[in-house]
């Protein structure tokens, strides 16, 4: 796995470059915009973390080229704006995921993680929360290996949860992946389902926890 | 309610327009000089010394007009007496009837004296005590004034030829009357000028009164304009109904404000820069400490280093309520749209993001609000800083295990959004400086730099509202309540 790194500043790109080495990318790093073209042009990467604040070409700008050659490499934009205006236009040229600065490191890797699966695999099938698995394509459970016995909304309740895991799930975004846009369906039916799941999980330590007024969220695994 | 009401508690804040009206109206008792007074005594003193001048000269010349009639009438009698000069047998004599003494002497205002002396001085006929000309000159007709019987007298002389042509010289006639009639009647007339003159002038000042405060009321409309402002409001000031002179100064007072708010924004954007070349470091800083927390197995180092890394969190924390500050601030708002939101959708979507971070420190953190009708005028990413600052401060000072609510309520013309918690609380000794800059609760234990509230009423007051504190339902923890004008 190759990255590029575009900072301009020494100690946060040296910072970058080691702990992502420490997770066995290959990493290089570039500190100016006009390199950061010129690199782009010739080589592949996997992923590319850019800034946005850089000298002689602007990182929107090296972003804009990028797309421009009909690169579709993923793209991290770290940036010390925040404001809605500049975060909307780096995604509207191109910008798969968006950091302000300054970040939590472990933030900065899963989302680098989550940005180069998708790379792989446009989505990856099988999603795992723990001892839970969840074979998104063959619609299936385990927990620590053994099959789980979900019924088909239980397991899309599940599914959403674990694909939020640790973010909150509102009631309505469960509605959506069970019933689709038409249909009409009460917060009790979702109620019922979010019961029954806690019933089959919380022995293996799995905890769905309902947040008053917002909806549920699952738990974190410890370890993770 | 027993919510103090804290907008009034930032001394560093510029002082409202309102806040100025009574040092204004100190210093004009003081000085005791309103444009209305100055223009009364600089009318009514000129015009009440030309009066007294024109009392004088109007006196002057009644008295002469007086004394001119008053001498015709004296010469009137003296020539009367004086065709009545008869001589019989060498005997000169004057055969004035019966009547016309009565006449002379019984007039109701001053009787005439008379004294009619021979050439040679011989008396003939009336007051004999009347006095004599000082100077017996040859005039016909002369007058002179002199004191009679204690009182001042106003004579004429009159010669009278005994036989013209024979030599036999001239009888005198002198009639007199007391001057006092003269005066009086002199003075009457004087009075019955100045008094329209006078009542001209009082009604001259009346109008000016009048005038000048139709005239000042425009003033009054600018000043009421001026003190009903919000110090966020740096717009410039009406010109069009301000009278012609006063337009120079609302000119000049707009260039003032039209400076102070480019001065404003010239800071803000200093500020927000700042902020933002602060924020590049920082990352270095945080992801360094933070994979030399990865490396190190020395108890003491990773000590060091997780000192290291709460204090980057903490400047962290300032350089973003730095730059929200710098943009709710005033002058900074233009740069952003209103637009009519949902106040519940935004704060139940802000909550929910802080879930994880509340979850983090054993915070049940929950929300209360209607699906629809919490609609406010606001900028959604000044609104969502706000939001921001208030879950942060209350998740940050609630113990472990505590609970944190948020809640919008739409009320009648209002949307009250509060977040309430049930932490430590907060003296009510300190609840009034809570929304001053850089005010921290001492001995709270944790860190934060006393931003968070002064954010959070610079962004509700952006918003036509306001922000308060209390104490929670039950008397413990803490009620952060924002209204907005409901815009539904």
């Amino acid at each position: 796995m190759r990255i590029l790194i575009v900072e301009d500043d020494p100690v946060l790109a040296d910072g970058l470059t080691r702990s992502l080495r420490q997770s066995n990318y290959a990493v290089d790093c570039v500190n100016d915009g006009a390199e950061a073209d010129h690199v782009l042009v010739g080589q592949n990467y996997d992923l590319v973390i850019l800034d946005l604040g850089l000298p002689k070409v602007d990182g929107l700008e090296a972003l804009r080229r990028l797309r421009r050659r009909g690169s579709r490499t993923p793209v991290l934009v770290l940036t010390a704006r925040d404001t809605l205006d500049e975060r909307v236009k780096g995604l509207d040229l191109g910008a798969d995921d968006y950091l302000t600065k300054p970040f939590d490191l472990p933030e900065l890797e899963a989302r680098v993680r989550a940005l180069i699966r998708r790379g792989q695999s446009g989505g990856g099938s099988l999603l795992s929360h723990g001892a839970l698995a969840l074979d998104t394509t063959g619609r299936r459970a385990t927990l620590h290996g053994e099959p789980l016995d979900l019924s088909a909304r239980e397991l899309g309740v599940l599914e959403v949860l674990m694909l939020r895991s640790g973010r909150v799930v509102n009631k309505e975004q469960l509605a959506e992946q069970l019933y689709g846009w038409d249909e009409e369906v009460g917060a009790n039916a979702i109620e019922v389902y979010v019961h029954r799941l806690r019933r089959k999980l919380e022995p293996a330590g799995v905890t769905i926890r309902t947040i008053r007024g917002l909806g549920y969220l699952l738990e974190k695994p410890a370890h993770e | 309610m027993n919510e103090a009401r804290l907008h009034t508690a930032q001394p560093a804040a510029p002082a409202e327009a309102g806040s100025i009206a009574p040092d204004a109206r100190g210093a004009r008792a003081r000085s005791g000089r309103t444009l209305r007074h100055q223009l009364l005594a600089w009318l009514a003193l000129p015009l009440g010394v030309l009066w007294i001048i024109s009392g004088v000269v109007d006196y002057d010349i009644a008295k002469r007009f007086v004394n001119l009639a008053y001498d015709r009438a004296l010469l009137e009698a003296a020539l009367d007496i004086g065709r009545q000069v008869k001589v019989v047998n060498d005997r000169i004599y004057v055969d004035l009837p019966d009547i016309a003494l009565q006449m002379l002497q019984t007039r109701e205002y001053g009787r005439l004296y008379y004294l009619v002396t021979g050439p040679k001085g011989e008396f003939i006929t009336g007051e004999p005590d009347l006095p004599p000309p000082a100077d017996l000159g040859t005039d016909r007709i002369s007058y002179y004034d002199d004191e009679y019987r204690n009182h001042l007298i106003r004579v004429v002389t009159l010669r009278v030829p005994v036989e013209p042509g024979s030599g036999k010289g001239a009888v005198l006639i002198q009639v007199a009357e007391r001057i006092t009639l003269r005066t009086d009647f002199a003075r009457q007339l004087m009075l019955g000028m100045m008094i329209p003159q006078a009542l001209l002038i009082a009604l001259a000042v009346l109008a000016v009164w009048y005038g000048v405060g139709r005239g000042l009321a425009r003033l009054a409309n600018l000043q009421r304009e001026i003190a009903s402002r919000s110090h966020r409001d740096l717009s410039a000031l009406p010109e069009e109904q301000a009278p012609q002179e006063v337009r120079p100064l609302i000119r000049a007072m707009n260039g003032l404000l039209e400076r102070l708010s480019q001065t404003i924004a010239a800071q803000q954007r200093f500020v927000a820069d700042a902020a933002h070349q602060l924020r590049t470091p920082i990352a270095g800083i945080k992801t360094q400490t933070e994979l030399a927390l990865r490396q190190t197995q020395s108890a003491e180092a990773r000590a060091r280093l997780k000192q290291l890394q709460a204090a980057t969190e903490q400047t962290t924390r300032l350089v973003n309520q730095l730059l929200s500050l710098a943009r709710a601030e005033p002058g900074a708002g233009q740069a952003h749209a209103t637009e009519r939101l949902d106040l519940a959708k935004l704060a139940r979507d802000a909550t929910t993001e802080w879930v994880p971070r509340a979850l983090a420190r054993n915070i049940d953190l929950g929300f209360e609000g209607p699906a629809n009708g919490a609609r406010v005028e606001g900028e959604p990413f000044l609104l969502k800083e706000m939001l921001n600052n208030l879950l942060d401060n209350a998740v940050r000072y609630t113990q472990a295990g505590g609970q944190v609510t948020v809640r919008v309520i739409p009320d009648g013309g209002e949307v009250a959004l509060s977040v309430e918690d049930n932490g430590p609380g907060i003296p009510e000794a300190e609840r009034g400086r809570m929304f001053e800059r850089f005010h921290r609760v001492l001995g709270t234990g944790v860190d934060g730099c006393g931003l968070g509230l002064a954010i959070v009423r610079e962004i509700a007051q952006s918003h036509g509202g306001d922000a308060t504190l209390s104490p929670g339902a039950n008397g413990t923890g803490t009620v952060v309540r924002v209204t907005f004008p409901n815009a539904a």
